[in-house]
């Protein structure tokens, strides 16, 4: 089979069009020939489920035909490139929807997070359960919306994300902590387009503030923690959902209201359709509230004054740092928060509420840097949670080599000073050209 | 002219020291009431003084005579004095007796003098430098004006006009000698010892420290409850006045020897702790004023040097402790404590020291919620979960999971509870309580455990301060314990040991408890248990304050590593003198910084005593000597040495059976 | 609370402290919830910044032995009384608490994020919010000053970072886990305390009682899905190591090449600024 995807315009059209007559036969062909996402069942045009045989299955390495029923494999043809994975989504436009489900991700920093996609997820399980009345997810964005890549390929994103349509609200006034602004705008939606579902990442200083403002000012119990949705012929809105109580303590199951709030992992993120995440503006304008909450800003925090459980990043000393001053200074060039190692802490070089391990302080840093510490099992214990551990050690056999990403053997005070030299003639050079 | 001088003089004196002693009383007096036999204590003062008093005062050889022939000297010669010059009984025998004492009393002060001539950091200068020159001119004097009455010297030899002025000088000196032995026995000069402590001796808060003629075990270190059913009763001792009267009276007995400070763990590891000038702080603020007059050494300040003295200040009624500043005492002074009673078993005056520490930690957790550092969390935890370390209730015998341990809760009633203990949750203690199992396994012990059943025994909380959660766990354990039926209760943690036997009595629970180092011995001593010979190398042992000083049990551990053939390289600090882990009364919790750490100077002990392997019988000990990095010794509990010394018993193959190695033991028991 | 103190009473602010009976996480015993406890110290902190502030902690819920000990934990942080909105257990406690409020109009009303029993759901603080028609911040870690009706706060972003925000009182704030840690519980001042005890109208809470309640089952761990396209694909993803978890050892080189490879790892998990 050629690797060159001839496209066919009309049968595009046709396969995008759900309504026309031959939708169902041109989906049948292209997921055939373009090699992914083949679809083997389908409704045709009286109502009867039709099923392509020669659809099921792939062609395996050696030429023979196997089907995969364990369902871990849906149809993935043996010839299929990996760089055709991208290409083998389906597209899926819905025109004219049922219901809508409206999702408000977080979107930190800009971008959809994995919770957002996840949830994004969910919204999709949940329109389209009847597939003879798909409801459309539409998604309100607030503020500035980075994407991945750029223009075409950032609108992309959204779509393959499982948006339908997307209601962008960029104005300044969303920016930052606006709960009231960004509620109004929240409620002009409900107004316009009555979804029939809510739901928001419960995620701290995300989705479980607007999600919960929302919720009470549709006089809605909210579902939050939710972590699982089931369909359910005798819940009102058709699901149950289970959802964490009591601190994680406690499982409830209570019928799916219309205000949801989730938790990561709530349903598996959209990968096999791509979606047209249409833009629409508001009718009506936004009533503009009079804020009581006045948005200062971000406020510049010492990295040394971070709490240690709370640090994204951490320098942390042990019984091998023989010049303390030279890592204090390291700490402060690098902008990292201090750590210290029992022994250090013991010998008096830090303070007390400075050190890491199973009885100092659990650290969750994203790059932790342990310098001239051995690795005694209380210390692993305490880093356990970190995403990245450098080690400076003289010694290669210590244990917390075995845990390090990456491990320096050498000796630390020369490494801290290179290390440091680096960075300031980055900074400088930095400078220099702004 | 000295006739009639003397008899003024010594009246005066007596008159003084009489006032004197009726405004101490009433400081004494301000503190809560206690109750005390009064007469019974007067009538127990000799034998209290001579024989439980002399056993600590004759650690010391020489101050030990010195003392006798001063002090014994001097109460002769009090004595006959007033009886001959000052009632005027000129009989010579009564002369000749009291040249006799104050000569005995003139020798036991160059004793004292020779002291003070170079004397040890630990003893406080100030006016105790002044007092052997006190002694002398009382003795000299009194020497000298005695002499006429036995005759040694005409009688007009002082009376005649030329002579006046010998007189006034001798008459000047008496009075000197009579103003800092009567007079300043009551008005707080250093002779203050000698009336406060003999008053001290006979209403002692600890009557039964003391030994009687029947014998009596003359020991008593639980700590005292605290009545928590009388909502108007205070928590603990905020100020001075909030101590009971015989604690304050025992403060002012205090000679400040400094034995105290010598021996503290804390002090030598310069954590801001003074036993000796925390008692003089307790004097200071029970007449109320500043600590300017100290003499001795401070409280060390974090790292080199002491807190200067002057700075604190206190008052009968003030606090104790400041809430911001200072007042008398810094918070940290009484967290640094690691309630090891080196302090009490070394002062001669019988001073409770620990006592009057954990009555002030009780005021500052339970009325202020100022538990330092990790208390909070620690106390916490055993509300909520029933151990320090907050891990789940359930788990507590997860580590025997394949060890089949029998289940008070399905036998009822068995010959041997074997107390757990936190440890529990330790691994290395778990090391510990496998081998512990494995020996009372081998010699068929009827015992069974409580499992998820037990609960902390409350030592922690007690220590930190916190008698409530200590009152509701006892009680708690207590009303577990009384479910079922048990001749024994045996315990590797001397912690739970001391408490279960010496303290939850007072709560109504009464048991015999055992350290397993007692056991052991005692299960050898019936022939239930057989040892391989000792391979390894040399051994020291390290006597844990809970089992050595709290509950005087030196010899069992000792009999044990001999019985296993290890001859224990002692120590120099070692019994009765043992030197602390560091790791008791919830030190390692408060974690108050000094200088150094008190295990690291306990692991210097075993290096310099040459051991290659220090044996303990405490998880506490365990847990802080094992921490201390580049150690030049093993660390191992009692129960490992048995546990890997252990041979099958067979009484028609000794031999072979000692031959046989520690792992096909091991076998044997996987069998079992 | 005394007489003397009117003249600094006018610089200070009433402060109201919801509270709710926490659980143990492992052994579910009752205790002072984590989270309002903390709200506690901070109204507490906010009583030693601006003397005259007058704190008066709620809780709404039934009374017996061991809420009471859970609550008595509150008060040994420094109160002499606290106010029980009694009502029996199930009950809703949203109107209460809105009726108390209303009746009472505190400047500040401080609550925990979410409670540690019960649904759990932290509607509570925006249902307050909602009904009483004031603004609400969440996850606040301090409160800066109070001034002219005008609260300057704190609020905790992720990784330790934080965000001032301004707000006309009265208002209502929440606390999770970024708010100081609470003060210990003192068993003297606790077992002192007195409650002032008030009736109130309640309802039954029906809707959580039509609900299906039962220990929280463990999570299904996220498998991670092979998208292979052939069978020999997916053996190879079934059969590797999952993600070499050994990380690179550098040894032998020199201190500037092995600072090179921190500084790069450093610069791709973006934590030089």
């Amino acid at each position: 089979m050629s690797e060159i995807i001839r496209r066919d315009p009309r049968r595009e059209w046709i396969a995008r069009n759900r309504l026309h007559p031959d939708n169902a036969a041109v989906l049948a062909a292209l997921g055939v020939n373009r090699g992914g996402g083949a679809v083997s069942e389908w409704m045709g045009p009286n109502g009867v489920v039709r099923k392509d045989p020669r659809a099921i299955g792939f062609i395996g390495p050696n030429g023979v035909k196997r089907i995969d029923r364990s369902g871990l494999q849906q149809g993935g043809q043996a010839t299929a490139t990996t760089t055709a994975a991208r290409d083998s989504r389906r597209t899926v436009t819905i025109d004219q929807p049922a219901f809508l489900v409206a999702v408000v991700p977080d979107l930190t920093g800009g971008r959809l997070s994995g919770h957002d996609k996840d949830l994004l997820g969910l919204a999709r399980r949940v329109a389209d359960a009847d597939a003879e009345q798909p409801g459309a997810v539409v998604a309100i964005l607030f503020g500035e919306y980075k994407g991945e890549g750029g223009g075409e390929l950032k609108e992309q994103t959204l779509g393959e994300a499982g948006i339908d349509r997307v209601v962008h609200l960029d104005d300044e006034f969303y920016a930052g902590f606006a709960p009231e602004a960004r509620l109004a705008a929240l409620s002009a939606v409900e107004r316009e387009m009555t979804p029939r579902f809510w739901l928001f990442p419960d995620s701290p200083l995300g989705g479980a503030d607007l999600g919960r403002r929302l919720a009470l000012r549709l006089g809605e119990r909210a579902a939050t923690g939710v972590w699982q949705v089931e369909a359910d012929n005798e819940a009102s809105l058709g699901w149950r959902c289970t959802a964490r109580g009591a601190a994680g303590s406690l499982d409830i199951q209570r019928p799916l209201p219309r205000v949801a709030l989730a938790l990561a992992e709530c349903a598996e993120p959209v990968d096999e359709t791509r979606h047209a995440a249409e833009h629409l503006t508001l009718a009506a304008s936004i009533p503009t509230t009079l804020s009581r909450i006045e948005d200062l800003g971000q406020v510049a925090v010492d990295p040394a004054g971070v709490a240690l459980a709370e640090a994204e990043f951490i320098l942390s000393g042990g019984n091998g740092v023989k010049q303390w001053d030279a890592f204090h200074h390291a700490a402060k060039v690098l902008g990292a928060t201090e750590g210290a190692s029992r022994v250090a802490v013991d010998d008096g070089f830090m303070a007390r509420d400075r050190q890491v391990g199973a009885t100092g302080t659990w650290v969750t840093a994203r790059v932790y840097m342990a310098v001239g510490i051995s690795g005694a099992i209380q210390h692993l214990q305490g880093i356990q949670r970190c995403d990245k551990v450098v080690a400076i050690n003289l010694d290669p056999g210590c244990d917390i080599i075995k845990r390090a990403d990456l491990a320096v053997i050498g000796d630390s005070t020369q490494i801290l000073a290179a290390l440091v030299a680096m960075v300031e003639q980055q900074r400088g050079g930095q400078r220099d050209a702004a | 002219m000295l006739e009639t001088l003397l008899p003024i003089l010594i009246f005066t004196a007596l008159a003084l020291a009489v006032i004197g002693a009726v405004r101490r009383i009433r400081l004494w007096r301000q503190g809560r009431p206690s109750r005390v036999n009064l007469f019974k204590g007067l009538v127990a003062l000799p034998r209290r003084y001579l024989v439980d008093l002399h056993h600590v005062v004759g650690r010391d050889k020489m101050i030990s005579n010195t003392h006798v022939a001063t002090a014994g000297g001097f109460v002769a010669a009090a004595v006959l004095m007033i009886l001959v010059h000052g009632l005027g009984i000129a009989n010579p025998l009564l002369g000749g007796l009291l040249l006799l004492a104050s000569a005995s009393m003139f020798v036991g002060s160059l004793f004292v003098a020779r002291r003070r001539l170079n004397p040890p950091a630990r003893l406080s200068k100030g006016p105790w430098m002044r007092l052997p020159k006190s002694l002398m001119a009382f003795s000299i004097s009194v020497f000298l004006i005695t002499l006429p009455t036995v005759g040694l010297l005409p009688e007009g030899l002082l009376e005649g006009g030329s002579s006046w002025l010998l007189a006034l000088v001798l008459a000047g000196v008496v009075a000197w000698g009579l103003g800092e032995m009567f007079f300043g026995m009551t008005w707080g000069g250093p002779m203050k010892h000698a009336f406060a402590g003999a008053l001290h001796l006979a209403f002692h808060r600890r009557a039964e420290r003391f030994s009687t003629k029947k014998g009596g075990a003359g020991r008593s270190t639980g700590l005292k409850a605290l009545n928590l059913e009388d909502e108007a009763a205070p928590l603990g001792v905020e100020k001075p006045a909030d101590f009971t009267w015989n604690q304050l009276l025992g403060f002012d007995a205090c000679v400040q020897c400094g034995r105290c400070e010598a021996v503290c763990p804390a002090f030598a590891a310069g954590q801001p702790l003074n036993p000796k000038k925390l008692i003089q702080d307790m004097v200071v603020g029970m007449a109320g004023g500043s600590d300017a007059a100290y003499a001795g050494s401070p409280h060390p300040s974090q790292g080199l040097g002491g807190k200067p003295v002057g700075e604190h200040a206190g008052s009968p009624h003030g606090p104790i402790v400041a809430l911001e500043g200072k007042a008398l005492v810094d918070a940290d002074t009484l967290w640094s404590c690691t309630t090891c009673r080196a302090c009490v078993e070394e002062c001669p005056m019988m001073i409770e020291h620990v006592d009057a520490i954990v009555d002030m930690r009780r005021y500052l957790t339970l009325e202020r919620g100022k538990t330092p550092n990790k208390g909070a969390e620690v106390l916490d935890n055993l509300i909520a979960t029933d151990n320090p370390g907050g891990f789940d209730p359930g788990s507590r015998l997860n580590w025997a999971a394949d060890l089949n341990l029998p289940l008070m809760a399905d036998l009822k009633q068995v010959d041997v509870l074997l107390w757990l203990g936190d440890g529990a949750f330790d691994m290395r203690n778990q090391r510990t309580l496998r081998a512990l199992v494995k020996v009372l396994r081998a010699a068929e012990v009827d015992f069974a455990v409580l499992g998820t059943e037990e609960r902390d025994s409350g030592d922690v909380a007690r220590r930190l301060g916190d008698e409530a959660t200590f009152q509701s766990l006892a009680k708690r354990n207590i009303a577990t314990l009384a479910q079922y039926r048990f001749l024994q209760i045996v315990t590797c943690d001397p912690h739970s040991f001391h408490v279960l036997g010496n303290e939850y009595g007072e709560l109504g629970g009464h048991y015999v408890v055992r350290h397993h180092s007692t056991f052991i011995a005692e299960l050898y001593d019936a022939g239930r248990l057989t040892f391989a010979p000792w391979k390894g190398g040399s051994v020291t042992y390290h006597d844990p304050c809970y089992l050595g000083r709290y509950n005087g049990e030196y010899e069992a551990p000792r009999n044990v590593l001999k019985a296993l053939g290890i001859e224990v390289k002692e120590m120099e600090r070692s019994g009765y003198r043992s030197r602390c882990c560091g790791g008791g009364g919830g030190a390692p919790i408060t974690d108050i910084p000094g200088k150094q750490r008190i295990p690291d100077m306990r692991m210097n002990d075993v290096k310099e005593s040459g051991a290659e392997l220090v044996a303990v019988g405490c998880p506490q000990c365990t847990a802080m000597l094992e921490g201390v990095v580049d150690a030049s010794a093993e660390v191992r509990d009692i129960a490992e040495l048995v546990a890997d010394a252990l041979v099958e018993r067979s009484a028609d193959d000794v031999t072979g059976a000692s031959r046989r190695t520690t792992a096909s033991t091991t076998a044997e028991e996987v069998i079992v | 609370m005394q007489p003397d103190l009117h003249q600094k009473q006018q610089q200070g602010i009433d402060v109201a402290v919801l509270v709710s009976i926490g659980r143990h996480p492992t052994t579910g015993r009752a205790r002072r919830a984590e989270q309002d406890a903390r709200g506690l110290e901070l109204a507490l902190a906010i009583e030693a910044e601006l003397p005259g502030t007058r704190i008066s902690m709620l809780h709404a819920g039934s009374q017996d032995d061991s809420s009471e000990a859970a609550l008595r934990g509150y008060l040994g942080m420094g109160l002499e009384s606290m106010t029980l909105l009694e009502q029996p257990e199930g009950s809703d406690a949203i109107l209460p608490l809105v009726e108390h409020l209303a009746a009472t109009s505190p400047q500040l009303v401080i609550t925990g994020a979410r409670a540690e029993r019960g649904e759990g759901s932290g509607l509570l603080p925006y249902a307050l919010a909602e009904h009483l028609g004031w603004p609400l911040v969440n996850s606040l870690a301090s409160v800066e000053k109070v001034e002219n009706g005008v609260v300057t706060l704190l609020q905790a972003l992720p990784r330790g970072q934080r965000r001032r925000l301004k707000v006309r009182l009265p208002a209502i704030i929440s606390v999770d886990e970024a708010a100081p840690v609470a003060r210990q519980s003192a068993f003297g001042p606790a077992r002192r305390a007195t409650f002032a005890i008030t009736t109130t109208t309640s309802e039954a809470d029906s809707e959580l009682a039509q609900w299906h309640l039962s220990p929280a089952r463990k999570r299904p761990k996220r498998l991670k899905i092979v998208k292979a396209a052939s069978a020999r694909d997916r053996f190879k993803a079934a059969a590797s190591k999952s993600e070499g978890k050994g990380g690179q050892v550098l040894t032998d080189v020199s201190p500037e090449q092995g600072a090179e490879a921190i500084y790069k790892l450093l610069k791709e998990e973006d934590v030089l600024r």
